[in-house]
């Protein structure tokens, strides 16, 4: 009864999240302009592209016999129409040139003159043109009937393998995973951010000892992930709606087949790494006290997903290498590699649904750990907290009080053990940078590695004991 | 048997003791009022009866039954740092806030209406709370508290940063609540207030109750009496009679006593050309009372 009472809290909690937030003008701005950009993408290359769809070709001199018509072939053959203009000069033809009524003049069937650099595309239609009129002249002279030539030129069909690939997976899908993956860190990290002001404004305005009066901490943190969650979903979804319906309306440009099961697949990815990071968003964002603290309060989080976005970006090279089946478990890494592995194709069934099940169970735990931190630090006032006081206050399930927590006040001793141990992070990350490097013989591979590792730990030391970048200088 | 009992709550944050055995109850359709020094552990205690703050040792109890969510969801708080969402509209939040405490959303509807109609904030519903005057937002706050028409109504120095006549405003509200048998325990540093609106008073110090019980009884129970006295010709020596002038001016003086008998003693100070002309004792006030048992 209890549970059941938390979870209707939570709903109530994420109705009002989605009803505040749907109605303030900066979102309905918002999203019209997101709406107004995809389609405008979408639909001005189709427009600035597609506008000379047609070749027009000038004639002047002696053109020979067939060539008109067999222009007019070719051109079909690609996709587009020939016009066909005869000038009786070949002065006028040139002048029609220049004024660009034709994109070339094709003189006795031989020359061709271009207003500038020669257009790739018109020349393969005209010059092809030419090549068959000539052949045909030529068969015709050594007296090959046009039935015996077309046997004769008939092309043999070719296949294509490339060796680097693995069946039914072709480079287009490397292409969606890529597009994919930055996309999914886009949405995430933009809806976590605003779970992370939300937290943040609750604290600030003090509203939150109302609503912790009423309901637990849990319920609070998991129904303005879940309200906020939703309505990027509907932003997300309104948004696809509209990028196809300007595909459709524009009807030229080539949308990779992406498959069914991927998209849904791909919808569950999205949901499952919003609510990982926007949970932890939350959580952390309540040791903030204010606005201005809030950044450097999730500063650890942008790093993690920064690392686990290059990390899943690294795989979409080796989607079967056990690296790449490795991130795509981690919970952190899960949804950012896993929508990517499946695009091409390369987990087993089974995969998929153990990462799934991986990333459910972090999430309910961060819920739980999040509403004790929650619970710990929203009633704290004044300077941040660090997360070492939130979480010695969590453990005793007690709100932070200002007195006994440690505050970011440093002293020298402090702040002497505290450049030690980062300065011994840093050297441990260029020791483990070279040493991928080495191992990978990737520079570039150890680079990230150290880099990573450096920028993580720091940054989750600098959490642990509150030594904000700005609270650091402060005496 | 209806009441909310603390039994020797304890609760530290590090070195501090802000609830040291805190035991006291409050009862229904009574005014409690809760007294003490800043720091003395009364928002602490507060807070506790809301799970906000878990306490080390010893429990709070409604009904002697643990609270649990779904008893706190007849309870209504007012925290000392006021807080609502400032941009959501008054009645949507207030409603929000009382469906939050389990009612069905036609109930909480009818009651916020009937506060909004009662505290004269009808037609500022649709209003964004931070378009409200201070005054207002107070009186939406108050709601809050009250949307859940609470058995338990704490509430933390609802009287600061009030004029006069929100000031009886609220004071009325508390009475009738309490009237209508609720609960009401709230903290204030108003003692004269407290002691015109109060049937019974709780003080805290150091997080210990120095005094508890009903106000009349703690005042007769105080030996000690405050004796205006007028008197014509010279003024008796006053120490000699075991009483502390207050204060003395001619023909007039304010003792303090420590018993009744010392009163019998300075009636036998007339005569010696002193006679008495008036002479009136009372029980001490409770801002005598808190002073007296905060130093101890």
């Amino acid at each position: 009864m209890n549970g059941m009472n938390g979870l209707r809290q939570a709903w109530l909690v994420a109705v009002r999240e989605m009803r505040e937030r749907a109605r303030s003008r900066a979102f309905l701005a918002s999203l019209v302009m997101i709406v107004a950009v995809v389609a405008a993408m979408i639909v001005l290359p189709a427009v600035l592209l597609g506008r000379d769809r047609s070749v027009d070709v000038g004639l002047s001199g002696a053109t020979p016999a067939g060539l008109p018509a067999t222009i007019e072939v070719q051109a079909s053959a690609v996709g587009t129409t020939a016009r066909l203009h005869t000038y009786a000069t070949r002065a006028e033809g040139e002048d029609a040139v220049r004024h660009g009524t034709v994109d070339v003049l094709v003189v006795d069937g031989r020359t061709l003159e271009w207003p500038r650099s020669v257009d790739q595309r018109v020349e393969a239609v005209v010059s092809g043109a030419i090549q068959v009129v000539a052949i045909r002249d030529r068969a015709a002279a050594e007296g090959i009937s046009p039935r015996q030539l077309g046997d004769l030129v008939a092309p043999v069909p070719l296949t294509n393998v490339e060796l680097s690939s693995v069946a039914g997976r072709t480079s287009g899908d490397q292409t969606a995973t890529l597009v994919m993956t930055g996309l999914l860190v886009v949405i995430i990290s933009s809806y976590g951010g605003l779970v992370l002001t939300g937290v943040v404004e609750e604290k600030t305005s003090r509203v939150v000892e109302v609503l912790l009066a009423r309901i637990p901490p849990r319920s609070l943190l998991a129904g303005k992930v879940m309200g906020i969650g939703l309505l990027g979903l509907a932003q997300v979804a309104v948004t696809a709606v509209a990028a196809l319906a300007a595909v459709t309306a524009v009807g030229s440009l080539d949308v990779p087949a992406i498959r069914g099961t991927v998209i849904a697949w791909l919808v569950v990815w999205f949901v499952l790494g919003y609510a990982l990071y926007a949970t932890l968003f939350g959580a952390l964002g309540a040791l903030a006290s204010r606005p201005e603290d809030a950044q450097s309060a999730v500063a650890p989080m942008s790093a993690l997903m920064v690392a686990s976005y290059l990390a899943a970006f690294a795989m979409v090279a080796q989607p079967d290498s056990v690296a790449a089946r490795a991130i795509s478990f981690f919970p952190s890494t899960a949804p950012l590699a896993m929508p990517g592995r499946i695009a091409m194709g390369s987990p087993a069934w089974w995969e998929p649904l153990l990462a799934l099940a991986i990333t459910v169970a972090s999430i309910a735990a961060l819920v739980r750990l999040g509403g004790r931190l929650y619970a710990a630090a929203i009633l704290h006032g004044g300077p941040a907290l660090s997360l070492r006081a939130a979480w010695h206050a969590a453990k005793e399930s007690q709100p932070a009080h200002p007195r006994p927590i440690r505050r970011n006040t440093v002293n020298p001793a402090e702040t002497t053990r505290y450049r030690v141990t980062v300065t011994i992070l840093m050297l441990v990350g260029v020791v483990l940078g070279v040493g991928v490097g080495a191992a990978t013989s990737d520079v570039i591979v150890g680079v990230i590695a150290g880099a990573g590792f450096i920028a993580l730990t720091v940054q989750a030391f600098k959490l642990w004991t509150g030594h904000g970048g700005a609270t650091v200088t402060r005496t | 048997m209806a009441l909310l009992e603390f039994h020797a709550a304890g609760k530290r944050f590090g070195e501090v003791a802000a609830l040291d055995g805190c035991s006291f109850t409050a009862r229904p359709g009574r005014l409690t009022g809760f007294l003490g020094p800043n720091g003395a552990g009364k928002t602490t205690a507060m807070r506790a009866v809301f799970g906000l703050v878990r306490l080390d040792s010893g429990s709070v109890t409604w009904h002697g039954a643990a609270i649990t969510a779904a008893v706190r969801a007849r309870f209504g708080y007012m925290p000392e740092e006021r807080g609502l969402y400032p941009r959501m509209r008054v009645r949507e939040q207030l409603v929000y806030l009382g469906r939050l405490c389990g009612q069905p959303a036609h109930e909480v509807e009818r009651s916020v209406d009937g506060w909004l109609e009662r505290l004269q904030l009808a037609e500022r519903g649709r209003d964004r709370v931070d378009a409200l005057s201070h005054g207002n937002q107070q009186r939406v706050q108050l709601i809050a508290a009250l949307v859940n028409e609470p058995e338990l109504l704490v509430l933390d120095e609802p009287f600061s940063g009030l004029d006069p006549i929100a000031m009886e405003l609220m004071a009325g509200l508390l009475r009738d609540m309490a009237a209508a048998g609720a609960t009401v325990l709230f903290s204030s540093h108003q003692l004269d207030l407290v002691a015109g609106l109060c049937e019974d008073v709780v003080i805290v110090d150091h997080g210990r109750v120095v005094l508890a019980g009903e106000l009349e009884a703690l005042r007769a129970a105080v030996p000690e009496r405050f004796v205006d006295i007028t008197f014509t010709g010279p003024a008796p020596d006053w120490s000699a009679l075991r009483a502390t002038p207050v204060e003395t001016s001619d023909g007039h003086a304010r003792l303090r006593v420590d018993s009744l008998d010392d009163i019998q003693a300075l009636t036998s100070a007339a005569g010696d050309g002193t006679s008495i002309l008036s002479l009136s004792f009372e029980p001490p006030t409770l801002s005598e009372l808190f002073r007296r048992a905060v130093a101890t």
